[in-house]
């Protein structure tokens, strides 16, 4: 047990690594955003804190976890010795019975009724206590982080509700300049008087000139929609990660908090009845009942161990698919916009091919 | 754990004012306790001492309920992350679970580092009253650091009811021929009751040197006491085995007091007809309980000389069993007491009904102003 000192420090290690990698994420989308803000592109920076990174961090946080469970079963596997030793003699008590059973046998009790595992139970909450507050500790880091990048597209996202109002203000203005232009065009094609044409075509000029400018304010309020919208979809899937790192953690609270409970009520319970029965009225059935306890403690310490893996493993996997499917999703999302650029740029094509086709 | 749930009895008090009324119910109970011990020791069951050593062990477990109070105070409205509650055994107990007390246990040995880092109370009300005036919102966060000191000041001041409250020896007399007699008492918090148990014994002591100044026999005999400390020993496997393992001290009376359970019709479950008494009862919130106390008693009843190696011989105690204990379930004590503290309204209700199991229990009545008064 001496080396679960050095595994709480290394997980502590690693949670510390793991806790830098979350805030260098969460750091780069806040300078994407603070870049937003001043207008320059931000697409490089977003890709660099890819969901590969996001896949690497979750894949740490896992094995962390695997290892402080794992260091919590090697504490509890010295129950077990305990159990064998006091249902067995020890060596020099074999010794002694091959002279005097009686005196090896009274030997046995003695040690028996000098046995106690409170100090081990004792052990085995305050390890348990140890590893629930280091995995506290991350996921408060974890939630703190996630409101942070919350808060963070929530501004997002009404910045890009004023840029589509805007986006959209822009057309209908584009929109309305087309009968005037119309109008205009349609005047100077009737228009003889040279001095009038020259005026009527200055004014047409004037009014190009200020659609164009319109036109190009379209794609400059586009393209920051755009860069919003990709911005606030990475956002998402690192709340997401983080939402789904804090659910595992949560979950592997809770479970180690409970095994805990169940150990310490289990092994006490072993103890006690191990005590109880070899000292108390059945002597002559101590054999019988330490087989018995001993199978059913066996069977019992599998069944936690077991569990334990299982759920890890099961938790492991089903991370695993959540990042799989996050990708898919992400992937489809990219392909969507991609089809969605292409068939706007049809149509933006088209609707400038109507207005300057006259 | 695949199919046995080994934890069915325990229940977390997840509703912040009923764990309050919890904490309320056993502050008062634990006062009525000292009451209790002072009326045993008035009719005589108890000497002045044993009350003195009892009254100790009662507050201890009164100061663990404000010390555990102060922990659950705010945490269960943290929100996500921190967020606890106090676990108690609702069935045969009502008791907290052994685990919590343990915890306690390591945070007690922890309280002082705790106490470094934690801000002072008087910047935390400070704070707090910044937030409210400032912000406008309920600063439960510095209400949990302020909680979280109180606990840690609780424990670090000490006298609180660990799991294990390691024996302590009094003097009672001097028999001459180099005998001494001592009063040996000690308490554990029971792991498979739930249950606080304080043990009291009386032992001669034939040794060279007095039992508590012998640096070689006190602490094994510490060590033995503490580890036969389990629920399910009978009285008489616990004395036969002291007495066997150390042959200069010789056990001549054990007591073993189960300080519990505790009945409630609002918190705990209970069978039999304890259940239909808090029922019918309709007690007014605070006054719908009844406490079990239980005595065993073993006597020493005379002396045998047993020969030890080639020259010397060792004293061994004989007990004097229940002589009825045949007839019924073996106690392996010389007689067993059982009592019931509660309020007068479900008294009412248990004296008319008066189910068959409960003719023989000693009940202590508490009046509404606190009195407490024996019947039967």
């Amino acid at each position: 047990m001496a080396d679960f000192d050095a595994q709480v420090r290394k997980s502590q290690e690693q949670v510390a690594e793991a806790q830098a990698k979350i805030s260098e994420l969460t750091s780069r989308i806040e300078t994407a955003r603070s870049k937003l803000k001043t207008g320059d592109d931000i697409e490089i920076d977003i890709e660099n804190a890819t969901l590969d990174d996001v896949h690497a961090h979750a894949e740490v946080m896992n094995a962390n976890i695997a290892e402080l469970i794992m260091g919590l079963d090697d504490v509890t596997a010295g129950f077990s010795k305990d159990f064998d030793e006091m249902r067995s003699k020890t060596g020099w008590e074999s010794f002694v019975g091959i002279f005097a059973q009686g005196k090896s046998e009274s030997m046995r009790q003695e040690r028996l009724r000098g046995a106690s595992i409170d100090d081990k139970l004792q052990d085995l909450i305050g390890k348990s206590d140890v590893i629930v507050k280091l995995l506290e500790g991350q996921l408060a880091i974890l939630n703190q982080h996630k409101a942070k990048v919350e808060s963070n597209l929530t501004e997002t996202l009404t910045d890009r509700e004023t840029t589509v109002g805007e986006l959209e203000g822009l057309r209908a203005s584009i929109l309305a300049m087309d009968p005037k232009l119309i109008e205009l065009e349609n005047k100077i094609s009737v228009e003889q008087d040279a001095a009038a044409r020259t005026k009527l075509e200055s004014e047409l000029a004037e009014l190009n000139k200020q659609y164009n400018a319109m036109v190009q304010d379209e794609q400059v309020k586009l393209a920051k929609s755009q860069t919003l919208e990709r911005y606030i979809e990475k956002g998402k899937t690192w709340v997401d990660s983080l939402q789904n790192q804090a659910a595992t953690q949560m979950v592997l609270i809770n479970k180690l908090q409970t095994d805990t409970k169940q150990r310490v009520v289990l092994y006490d319970a072993l103890t006690k009845s191990l005590k109880t029965a070899q000292q108390q009225d059945v002597a002559h059935r101590i054999n019988e009942i330490g087989v018995q306890t001993d199978k059913e403690a066996q069977s019992a310490m599998a069944g936690i161990g077991a569990a334990t893996n299982q759920r890890m493993a099961e938790m492991m996997e089903a991370h695993e698919e959540h990042m799989v499917f996050a990708r898919k999703v992400l992937e489809q999302k990219a392909k969507a916009d991609e089809r969605f650029a292409r068939r706007f740029q049809a149509i933006v094509e088209k609707h400038d091919k109507n207005l300057y086709g006259g | 754990m695949a199919n046995i749930d080994l934890t069915r009895d325990y229940k977390p008090l997840d509703d912040d004012l009923a764990a309050r009324r919890y904490f309320a119910k056993f502050d008062r109970i634990t006062r009525l306790m000292v009451g209790v011990a002072d009326e045993m020791e008035a009719e005589g069951s108890l000497s002045g001492l044993d009350s003195d050593v009892l009254e100790g062990y009662v507050r201890a477990i009164s100061a663990a309920f404000k010390a555990l109070s102060l922990k659950y105070l705010v945490s269960g409205r943290l929100d996500g992350v921190g967020q606890k509650h106090l676990t108690i055994d609702l069935h045969e107990s009502g008791f907290p679970i052994f685990q919590e007390l343990v915890t306690m246990a390591n945070d007690a040995a922890q309280a002082a580092r705790h106490l470094e880092g934690l801000p002072e109370s008087a910047r935390l009300k400070d704070e707090m009253i910044r937030q409210i005036v400032g912000e406008r919102v309920v600063p439960t966060r510095l209400q949990f650091a302020l909680s979280q000191r109180l606990y840690y000041q609780a424990l670090a001041k000490g006298g609180v009811f660990y799991p294990q409250m390691h024996p302590q020896a009094q003097w009672l007399a001097d028999l001459g021929e180099g005998r001494r007699r001592f009063l040996v008492h000690w308490a554990v918090y029971d792991s498979q009751l739930n249950v606080p148990v304080v043990y009291l014994m009386e032992v001669e002591d034939s040794g060279r040197k007095a039992l508590p100044l012998d640096e070689r026999r006190w602490p094994e005999a510490q060590a033995h006491l503490l580890a036969q400390s389990v629920g399910g020993l009978k009285l008489i496997t616990i004395a036969k085995g002291f007495d066997t393992d150390f042959d200069d001290l010789h056990p001549k009376r054990l007591r073993r007091l189960h300080l519990g359970p505790m009945y409630s019709s609002a918190f705990t479950l209970q069978t039999g007809p304890i259940r239909e008494v808090l029922d019918e009862a309709k007690s007014p919130v605070g006054e719908d309980w009844a406490l079990a106390w239980a005595i065993e008693e073993l006597e020493s009843d005379r002396v045998e000389l047993e020969k030890s190696g080639w020259f010397s011989s060792v004293e061994r105690e004989v007990f004097r069993l229940d002589p009825f204990s045949g007839r019924g379930a073996d106690t392996g004590a010389t007689r067993m007491t059982r009592s019931l503290i509660l309020p007068q309204r479900p008294f009412q209700v248990l004296a008319e009904k008066d189910p068959e199991g409960f003719r023989d229990v000693r009940k202590f009545v508490v009046g509404r102003e606190g009195r407490v008064m024996v019947y039967g």
